[in-house]
């Protein structure tokens, strides 16, 4: 190696990156322009898509990845960064390593959402998209009978989508908090984003949680009593519910992927569903998971390493080997070894949010 | 609205909400179930072998009152034959601790408990007025708290009594699972939720099995905590319909920024979902079995199940803050202090990462090549497990020195020969991270333990005593 050339002076109040623009953004510290910020951050994402390159695929069999899109900044800005990340490969090899079909999962307002995913179609016409309602999720195997345990109803099991969604509502209704109902909606909505990725052949499943996301489930998971579900949780490749999942965002910060959805041209915000305010924290309607949203939110401006330093200790965690585990929760698929009432079908945190059903 | 009737007895008034389970009970009841479910926690884990000797950290205030109380009615009760001794500290600042130790000493009569009462003074030679008088208020809380870590296991030695109790509650436990995943530490996670700690020697077999506690070394002590699965709120509630007699030992000091934003954590939690904090409890000890030792290998969810069989050290860490700490001279700490320290620490971790994948071919390798390595070791003393001193601290997140034999001596640069001191050519390198103090054998990250570097300061100034080695028989 040639010997090291002294390093010109840093001008402190020019981008730390090209020394040449204006910083727009602090990002841990390092002042960046909107030019080295926007290529700072798909850095990080394609750095984590490293399994999924062109050279690891096999022409004749295309690698098909599924992404959930919630329309959250998050997710969105995961579908654009692969979007370009894919017509850069095409471009340069006349392939690519893999190709996206994007899930939506319908679970509210059905009519805004509708719109919206017209729009990011029109945007990102090359994926392959699909959306279906929550209520699907009782369709898959196994869920209907789970949430039946309590039913003095001998209804018939009329299976179209009208009984479901009001099946699903039923459901909802009988929950006692509001904490509760968030958790089950978190489960069934990775039950139906499994089942559809399943049904799709989807070799995994790639979601948009950044580092703050997993920070906030790692501690929100551990106050629900799920803390043995955390290796499972945080880490890439691990395939708990049988596809495996990636967070190729995981070393991005909440706020960052934020700023970068609005620096980008033309601007994401027409295709991200704002997110409706929540008032001042009243704890009655407050969930577990919304106070570490709050909490984390707060640790993010002015501490973002020991955020990232919350994912990284949780990663550390070794998840029981798969081969070894003889039970999982029917509900949350969790292992149950030890850590569940014998005989019990749930895990310690699905009892906790549904104890009618604990049977 | 007619007054609820509890639905325990169905008779009597309900008086108490339990936090737990949202039951509506009386205070008959719930002092019956309080107390039944302490014992079901001591007779599940076996805490206790009939007969043996208990030492109860007694600091006055309601959680070790409450655990004296409990212990010494199941005690009696279940006819375990438990001798039970109050074990309380002194730190010798004149006035601090009169009033908690009045409440100590009032219980020890009305439990007829034996009461022992020992000071740093008789511990460490150095009580904290003395300490005070040497190094002057500023600093002198790193002094207190330091000591206090081992305060406890010196003084159950000096009594000869190999097993201390203390009254850790479940949201005790809850805030330092939460702190402890906020600062990136399983290690201590795990032995915050283990409900029996031990120091470094108690899990070696004993020479007499016989229970003789001749020969007590207080790195021979273990630690348990009948209460952990006890709400806060319910150890009040259980102190107030026994009347029982404690000091309010309200810390009036912020603590510190971590600790603090666990605090606020749990108490939030609590409002949002009463049972959380118990869930919080769970999910620690669910984690502490996922938690890989050393060697990598997890302890309890993969391989042999036996979580239970694990031992699991403690360092004392937790005395620092439970109920009692404090020397009243003010912890000085301005909040958030270690928060942004970590967040520098962590920050400069991540960039000597980056940097050093970037120039790491340029590293220059002149200092590690053709230097002589292997006739200038310096040897230890061979009990000293070493901690790498060598990488700067004991921090699991560097590399352990890899595996060696006598003929693959690691190469060292001349700085690291420096600090590094090997217990012995033919020992292998350390590969724990927490390792014993070599001039005193208690659990240490460091070489020397803190307590003895700082007696090895105080003593420079006005040679005495200095801490005695395993000697400590009462
Ligand atoms: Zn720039
Ligand atoms: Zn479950
Ligand atoms: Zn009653
Ligand atoms: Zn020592």
């Amino acid at each position: 190696m040639p010997g090291r050339r002294a390093a010109p002076p840093i001008d402190h109040t020019l981008c730390r990156r090209c020394q040449v623009t204006e910083p727009a953004i602090t990002v841990r510290t390092e002042p960046l322009c909107a030019g080295c910020f926007s290529k700072y951050v798909p850095t990080k994402i394609v750095k984590r898509m490293e399994s999924f390159r062109v050279r690891h695929s096999d022409p004749g069999n295309e690698r098909v990845l599924l992404l959930p899109l919630s329309f959250g900044s998050c997710s969105t800005a995961l579908l654009h960064v692969l979007s370009q990340q894919l017509k850069g490969q095409a471009e340069k090899t006349g392939r690519t390593g893999f190709k996206l079909h994007v899930l939506h999962v319908d679970s509210s307002d059905a009519m805004a959402e509708s719109s919206l995913l017209g729009k990011v179609q029109e945007r990102y016409p090359e994926h392959t998209f699909s959306s279906c309602p929550l209520s699907d999720v009782l369709a898959v195997d196994g869920v209907r009978e789970l949430f039946q345990a309590d039913s003095s109803n001998s209804e018939p099991l009329n299976d179209d989508g009208s009984s479901r969604e009001l099946t699903l509502e039923k459901l909802f209704a009988s929950l006692t908090s509001p904490t509760s109902r968030g958790d089950i909606l978190q489960i069934l909505l990775r039950k139906l984003v499994v089942n559809c990725a399943k049904r799709e052949s989807c070799e995994a499943i790639l979601w948009g949680h950044s580092t703050t996301r997993l920070a906030e489930r790692t501690l929100a998971e551990t106050a629900k009593g799920r803390g043995s579900s955390l290796p499972w949780i945080v880490a890439d490749g691990e395939l708990l519910h049988g596809v495996p999942f990636y967070y190729p965002m995981r070393d991005l910060l909440s706020k960052e992927i934020a700023s970068f959805t609005s620096f980008l041209e033309p601007p994401l915000d027409d295709v991200i569903a704002t997110e409706a305010v929540k008032p001042a924290v009243s704890t009655k309607n407050t969930t577990i998971d919304d106070l570490m949203k709050q909490y984390f939110e707060s640790v993010e401006q002015e501490y973002p390493s020991i955020v990232a330093n919350v994912v990284k200790t949780t990663a550390k965690l070794r998840a029981t080997p798969l081969h070894e585990v003889e039970t999982q929760c029917e509900l949350c698929d969790v292992p149950l070894d030890g850590q569940a009432p014998e005989r019990s079908r749930l895990c310690y945190g699905c009892i906790r949010t549904l104890p009618q059903f604990a049977g | 609205m007619p007054p609820h009737l509890c639905q325990l007895c169905n008779t009597a008034r309900a008086q108490v909400l339990r936090p737990k389970n949202h039951a509506r009970i009386c205070a008959n009841c719930f002092i019956a179930t309080f107390e039944r479910e302490t014992a079901e926690t001591i007779t599940s884990s076996n805490l206790f072998q009939p007969g043996e000797r208990i030492a109860i950290g007694a600091s006055g205030g309601k959680d070790s009152t409450v655990l004296a109380s409990v212990l010494k009615t199941l005690n009696e009760r279940h006819g375990w034959g438990l001798d039970l001794v109050l074990l309380s500290i002194d730190e010798g600042i004149t006035g601090y601790r009169d009033h908690s130790l009045d409440a100590v000493k009032r219980n020890s009569v009305e439990y007829d408990l034996p009461l022992k009462i020992v000071s740093y003074e008789e511990l460490y030679g150095w009580s904290m007025d003395q300490v005070v008088a040497q190094v002057g208020k500023k600093g002198n809380c790193t002094y207190c708290g330091v000591f206090r870590r081992q305060a406890l296991d010196r003084g159950a030695a000096m009594l000869g009594v190999a097993h201390v109790v203390t009254g850790h509650n479940a949201d005790d436990v809850a805030e330092t699972v939460l702190m402890n995943l906020l600062r990136g530490d399983l290690p201590r996670l795990s032995r915050a939720t283990s409900i029996v700690t031990s120091t470094p020697r108690a899990g070696q077999p004993k020479a007499s099995l016989d229970g003789q506690p001749a020969a007590v070394s207080f790195t021979n002590v273990k630690r348990s905590k009948p209460l952990m699965y006890a709400y806060e709120k319910e150890i009040v509630l259980y102190a107030h319909h026994k009347k029982l007699d404690y000091f309010s030992t309200e810390c009036i000091y912020s603590p510190e920024a971590f600790r603090g934003s666990a605090r606020t954590l749990i108490k939030n939690l609590e409002r949002i979902r009463p049972e959380s904090i118990l869930d919080v409890v769970r999910s620690g000890v669910d984690m502490a079995k996922l938690v890989p030792d050393a060697d990598g290998n997890c302890k309890g969810a993969c391989g042999s199940r036996k979580a239970t069989e694990i031992e699991v050290k403690h360092d004392g860490e937790e005395e620092e803050e439970a109920g009692g700490g404090g020397c009243g001279s003010g912890n000085g700490q301005e909040t958030g202090g270690e928060m942004a320290e970590m967040e520098k620490k962590l920050l400069q971790d991540d960039r000597a990462e980056e940097e050093g994948t970037e120039t790491h071919i340029s590293m220059p390798v002149k200092a590690v090549n053709g230097q002589r390595h292997d006739g200038d070791e310096k040897v230890g003393p061979p009990a000293a497990a070493l901690v790498g001193e060598a990488n700067g601290q004991g921090h699991d997140r560097h590399k352990h020195p890899p595996m060696s034999t006598a003929t693959t001596v690691p190469i060292r640069t001349k700085q690291e020969k420096k600090a590094g001191r090997r217990s012995g050519r033919d020992a292998p390198p350390p590969r724990q991270v927490l390792g014993q103090c070599e001039r005193c054998g208690y659990l240490s990250s460091q070489a020397v333990c803190k307590a003895c570097m700082l007696l090895e300061g105080l003593n420079k100034a006005r040679p005495r005593t200095g801490i005695e080695v395993g000697s400590a028989g009462g």
